[in-house]
């Protein structure tokens, strides 16, 4: 493995997560008890080390060709073979997704935590018949699945909004100093953006591969900075001039 | 321009489109947030500057009340035992100087005790169940009618202006109980449920149609003044079943 597994892994994408993953765990580590138990801190860094994790598997695929080519085959691609869609579908559109909506339902008030607790298991459900039917296979593009993620993820958002002005406590409050407004706003922006321009890009593709390819960078410009957010939240409790503590865990 | 350019140049502007909406949303709900943040500042200041105002009226009504027993206390009992050590002190028998001297003494004890009921520091040194025990022994020295305290536990350490909410609430109860029901009996409990710390106020008087609604804000304004305070006021009466009202404290 050595230098052609490097080659494919490090690139700006995979060393800026890196990066941000060492430096959330550091921080991580130097929280409070109290705060490493809350799952606005420990979310974050999961969902940062899941991340490093798929891309180093993703580089590993792309390294080992045998050993991709019997994955694929194993889910039912024979046609093509160099295909790493199955791990990028799994692992960031509809893993990620569910990780993102524990992390919304951590900022939401509690009268809403139950609309998320209904969406996640709708989600899984939906995703896997989807799949099990082959209606969306795995190993190729999910439209339907992908529409659905950045769906819940805007609703989610979008019930976060809504909470934000009409519960007392976020009233009190100053949004713009709200880590969770802040990476709701990146949440919502991203994954709207991701996908559109991941649905631009598969008809791009048939055009311009060139510009397709191009255009998946936006894709990692987006990740670095929901990571980058993710990072944030881990450092907030030691940046009391810039963020204020969030009023639900005030209440809490 | 060519097609491919063209669509490219669509989807870019689709893009930029939905960026637009979604920054336009973000910002609307910012504002949308301070705009109510002020509603609700202003909303709060108001019941802040409601809650005060009752309070001062509270004071005010308690001060009028304390008044109106100073002065019948004055005439009725300081009054004639000053009269009574006039004419004591006019006799040449030396017993009679001493019991002179001696209602004497009780005078100035009672104008002392009646003294400490001018300004209403009494009410943070006094408990709610020693309150409620004085006004029941005057009820009951007046001989109107006969009256029972039964208390679970002391209503103590109670914030300044819920004692004095308690206070002129419970006041104001046995007030028209005496005025307006001619009961034989008051009976006041303290005690705790579910709901939390309560006191009920029980007479066996002539009572009333609850269901219809009052032409005066006595009841009312009791209602609310439990309320500013977090509490609860209830109140059941039926004619001839006597009154009850529960006062429930807040948590």
């Amino acid at each position: 493995m050595e230098s052609k597994f490097w080659n494919t892994y490090f690139n700006y994408y995979t060393i800026s997560v890196d990066i941000l993953l060492i430096i959330g765990i550091y921080f991580f580590l130097k929280l409070p008890k109290k705060q490493k138990a809350n799952s606005l801190y420990w979310l974050p860094l999961l969902i940062l080390g899941f991340s490093v994790c798929y891309e180093a598997i993703g580089a590993y695929l792309n390294y080992n060709y045998e050993f991709k080519k019997a994955a694929n085959a194993f889910l039912g691609n024979t046609e093509n073979p160099s295909y790493n869609i199955w791990l990028y579908n799994i692992s960031n559109k509809q893993i990620t997704t569910i990780l993102y909506l524990f992390l919304i339902r951590c900022f939401l008030e509690p009268s809403k935590k139950k609309y998320i607790d209904w969406m996640i298991p709708l989600f899984f459900l939906i995703s896997l018949s989807l799949q099990l039917t082959g209606i969306e296979p795995l190993y190729l593009n999910q439209p339907f699945i992908g529409a659905m993620a950045a769906n819940m993820i805007l609703i989610g958002c979008g019930l976060y909004f809504i909470g934000m002005i009409t519960n007392d406590h976020y009233l009190e409050s100053k949004p713009l100093k709200l880590i969770s407004f802040w990476q709701t706003t990146f949440l919502l922006f991203s994954y709207s953006l991701i996908y559109i321009n991941s649905v631009a890009r598969i008809y791009i593709y048939g055009i311009s591969k060139e510009i397709a390819i191009n255009m998946a960078h936006i894709d990692r410009v987006f990740g670095i900075s929901i990571r980058l957010m993710l990072v944030i939240i881990i450092l907030s409790p030691f940046l009391p001039k810039v963020f204020d503590s969030d009023p639900i865990y005030e209440l809490k | 321009m060519n097609p491919t350019e063209d669509q490219i140049y669509v989807i870019i502007f689709a893009t930029l489109f939905l960026g637009g909406i979604m920054s336009t949303f973000v910002i609307s709900m910012v504002f949308i947030h301070r705009q109510r943040q002020t509603q609700n500042r202003q909303k709060m200041d108001q019941v802040k500057s409601e809650h005060e105002k009752t309070l001062l009226n509270i004071e005010n009504e308690i001060q009028q009340e304390t008044l109106t027993h100073i002065g019948r206390e004055l005439h009725d009992n300081i009054g004639q035992l000053l009269s009574l050590a006039k004419l004591n002190f006019g006799s040449i028998k030396p017993e009679k100087q001493a019991e002179g001297k001696e209602i004497l003494a009780q005078a100035i004890q009672e104008v002392r005790g009646l003294s400490k009921q001018l300004n209403l520091d009494w009410v943070e040194s006094i408990s709610i169940n020693e309150f409620i025990s004085q006004q029941l022994e005057r009820i009951h020295a007046t001989g109107f009618c006969e009256t029972s305290l039964a208390a679970d536990f002391e209503l103590i350490d109670l914030p300044k202006d819920q004692k004095l909410v308690l206070i002129r609430v419970i006041q104001e109860s046995l007030n028209n109980a005496i005025k307006h029901a001619s009961p034989d009996q008051i009976k006041i409990r303290i005690y705790e449920n579910g709901k939390g710390k309560q006191i009920l106020i029980k007479d066996d008087g002539k009572g009333f149609d609850a269901s219809q609604e009052s032409t005066g804000s006595g009841m009312f304004n009791l209602k609310k003044r439990m309320e500013t305070i977090g509490g609860g006021f209830n109140l059941t009466s039926a004619v001839g079943k006597g009154t009850e009202i529960t006062l429930t404290l807040p948590n």
